[in-house]
């Protein structure tokens, strides 16, 4: 599965955090150890390399070769930064980009990724609706037996999808009462069930307001009996009368 | 309370119901609050008979309320009392809905209650012999006084008409507390509060007593002197006998019983069955049907004893009692009683083992809530998009202020995007913003759902939509009427398109105010 394969890196490599002893530190020259000094004291928020030329006053063709080398030698590394995608960013290898700049596990290349995200609910959802209501505990259980994935998620990230889902109305969280269908869950326990009954495929019902073209018109607070912008004249109308 | 698009829908159907002239008096009484007889006069600019006859059709027809304030004159007066009308904004309103009314009547009562309604709507107020009188002249076969009199006493016993209130009633002049003045913000904000006050303390002085509203005996079998004995407020004065120097009510007097009373539709009544039937659908678009026999049942069972339309919580009724009431109807008789405390503990009911002589009381108020809610999101949902969805969610359940980033967090909504659908949001009123200092060149943005202003905002946006489509509505009948040529007249595709089209609007129309009342009445 794709989209597992790309996540491996992604996430595993957001758990280990340990310092490459066996890098040669000694055989910089003087631009390479000020740069790799710098980026160094930049710690886990990284450094554009424009940034980087005004506090060294480094030439561009010193710069570009430093950090070459200091890469070439595994001392640093390039990072996206949500921000400013464009911008380059260099980090010292033994510090993991913050989340404030990379947006956090859920962001790949300074992009969400929507695909991985998206798969990873409608798994989620298929389970809720499988065992008709479930703990969070019960749902990362079935994932990690599922081998579905190839990385290992943890507790607060299935819940921030989870979470997520309450958000879609595809899910709601409830506590149990102990009784009734919640019977092997302790009482006060949260959990989630599918928001409506009729399972996976089901709409959400739309409003009274949300099925006339006023309630969906972005020009409403524009228009007026006897406006340029009115009920007679209106375009949206006469396409939805246009049946 | 009246918004703005509020008042515009208001006027547009006294309009189409009474013409231009009564349209204006009731404009500016809704616009300017209660005013005496020479201010309507001058602000309309109409004459004093014209202005006279107008406020007696609203007066009429309900729309409209008189009443005396009583107020301290001048140095060396005494106290001078100052007739005054008051526009009935939420009567006015029920003027769409009468067939929503007449169709609880027919499903409820029989097909005469439901013509003796529908008299009295069309009239505003009637007394028995008018009805009678009305029911004569529609029927070639003639028709029983006994029959028009068991059809009101029908009515009456299930509230669904009532006596009319008294025609100027004496409100006593408020004693003004100091600092409740002090707290309120904008000026609107405070005329709004004032004029729900006078609304609530005329209409309170005005209706008649409980146990008169809904009894056919006449007042003098109650008491001689035309003051009710057992009434708390000394200033209520059931006015038929009272004189009056400004207007005089076209009305029937019958010389041996000494008092007529006059009858009018109770449109309280129909607003807590409507809302009842609201909290139904909801229930059942949410659970299952169980807890929608449960909930309908005890509403049934409780419903004559409800004090008014939006209390919050169900009359409490013990187990026994509700499964009582459940076992009468055929769908109801499958269910066990432990099926019953199973419904009560999903309509929110806390769970309880014990006897069944528990008191068990439901919460509409959240029911109403959980409704209101769905139809904003509903909103949201198709003007801004999916990810907007979630963000108002997001804020909704959340109740206080949050942070850009934190919302994008959350959400799964990308770091660059969150802002503009915000901002987006913002703009249109939905959301809230604050802006927090920290730097020079770091500021944070925090947002928040603020209901109360929310809630009214789109109402405001219902009224202008339901305005909208009622414009539209008489604009595609006008098109419709102006093929007089026979030549030209429409072909068979073009009249069912027209008349497909009505339906859409006419359904769309019903509909929407369903929503309307969700957030205005209910």
């Amino acid at each position: 599965m794709s989209a597992g394969m790309n996540r491996s890196q992604g996430l595993s490599s957001l758990k280990r955090k340990q310092p490459d002893s066996k890098s040669p530190i000694e055989s910089l020259t003087e631009h390479e150890r000020i740069l790799y000094n710098l980026i160094r004291s930049k710690q886990d928020m990284a450094i554009w390399t424009r940034d980087m030329k005004r506090e060294t006053n480094i030439p561009d063709n010193v710069l570009n070769k430093s950090l070459k080398s200091l890469q070439a030698k595994k001392l640093i590394k390039e990072v996206v930064t949500i921000q400013n995608k464009g911008r380059k960013h260099y980090i010292a290898t033994e510090f993991e980009p913050s989340k404030e700049i990379t947006g956090g596990a859920w962001y790949v290349e300074g992009s969400l990724d929507t695909e991985f995200i998206n798969f990873l609910k409608k798994h989620c959802v298929k389970i809720i609706y499988e065992q008709k209501i479930v703990t969070l505990e019960e749902i990362l259980d079935t994932i990690r037996r599922s081998r579905a994935f190839n990385v290992e998620f943890t507790t607060q990230q299935i819940e921030e999808i989870v979470n997520a889902l309450v958000l879609d109305n595809e899910i709601l969280e409830v506590k149990s009462t102990g009784m009734g269908e919640f019977n092997s869950i302790p009482i006060g326990k949260v959990c989630y069930r599918c928001a409506s009954k009729a399972g996976l495929k089901a709409e959400p019902k739309i409003g009274a307001m949300a099925s006339i073209p006023c309630g969906v018109c972005p020009q409403i607070s524009l228009c007026t009996p006897d406006g340029i912008i009115s009920p007679t004249t209106c375009v949206y109308y006469t396409k939805w009368l246009d049946f | 309370m009246a918004t703005p698009y509020g008042i515009k829908l208001a006027v547009h159907l006294i309009t189409n119901h009474f013409g231009t002239l009564v349209a204006k008096v009731c404009d500016n009484l809704l616009r300017r609050g209660p005013l005496t007889l020479q201010q309507v006069i001058r602000y309309t600019e109409l004459t004093p008979q014209q202005v006279k006859n107008s406020l007696l059709i609203l007066i009429q027809h309900n729309c409209v309320q008189a009443f005396t304030l009583e107020s301290q004159g001048g140095f060396g007066d005494g106290p001078k009392a100052n007739t005054q009308y008051l526009a009935l904004f939420s009567n006015i309103l029920h003027r769409m809905r009468f067939p929503k009314f007449l169709e609880i009547v027919s499903r409820e009562l029989d097909q005469e209650c439901k013509e003796l309604l529908e008299g009295l709507l069309q009239n505003g107020r009637l007394t028995l012999v008018q009805m009678v009188e009305r029911a004569k002249s529609k029927r070639k076969d003639g028709c029983r006084e006994d029959a028009v009199r068991e059809g009101l006493t029908k009515l009456l016993a299930a509230h669904f008409v009532e006596r009319c209130p008294a025609p100027e009633p004496l409100v006593p002049e408020q004693v003004k507390v100091e600092t409740t003045s002090k707290k309120r913000g904008t000026k609107s904000a405070k005329i709004n509060e004032e004029s729900e006050t006078i609304e609530q303390r005329v209409l309170a002085a005005a209706g008649p007593m409980e146990a008169q509203r809904f009894s056919m005996i006449t007042n003098t079998e109650f008491d001689v002197n035309g003051e009710t004995s057992t009434d708390d407020s000394p200033s209520l004065i059931v006015g038929e006998k009272r004189k009056r120097d400004s207007l005089e009510l076209d009305r029937e007097s019958t010389a041996e019983e000494g008092e007529v009373v006059l009858w009018r539709a109770n449109f309280e009544e129909f607003l807590r069955r409507l809302r009842h039937m609201a909290c139904i659908e909801n229930v059942r678009a949410s659970l299952d049907d169980g807890a929608v026999k449960v909930l309908k049942a005890k509403l049934d069972a409780t419903r004559g004893l409800e004090k008014k339309v939006k209390t919050e919580k169900s009359v409490p009724l013990s187990l026994d009692n509700i499964f009582e009431e459940v076992i009468k109807s055929e769908e109801g008789r499958v269910m066990t009683l432990d099926d019953v405390r199973a419904s009560l503990v999903q309509l929110g009911c806390p769970a309880s083992a014990r006897g069944t002589a528990d008191s068990y009381s439901i919460d509409l108020k959240k029911i109403i809530e959980s409704a209101q809610n769905d139809e904003v999101e509903s909103i949201v949902l198709k003007r801004y998009g999916r990810d907007a969805y979630r963000i108002f969610r997001l804020l909704s359940k959340n109740g206080r202020l949050v942070e850009t980033d934190k919302i994008s967090d959350t959400t799964f909504v990308e770091k660059k995007d969150a802002p503009k659908i915000l901002y987006k949001m913002w703009k249109d009123e939905y959301l809230h913003m604050e802006k927090l200092v920290l730097a020079p060149n770091r500021n944070i943005l925090l947002w928040k759902v603020n209901k109360r202003p929310l809630w009214e905002h789109v109402l405001d946006e219902m009224f202008h939509a339901a305005l909208n489509l009622s414009l539209r509505a008489a604009y595609e009948w006008d098109k419709e009427k102006e093929v007089i040529n026979p030549l030209e007249a429409m072909t068979k595709e073009e009249r069912l398109k027209q008349k497909n089209i009505r339906i859409l609007l006419d359904s769309s129309l019903l509909k929407l105010d369903d929503a309307i009342m969700l957030f205005h009445n209910f």
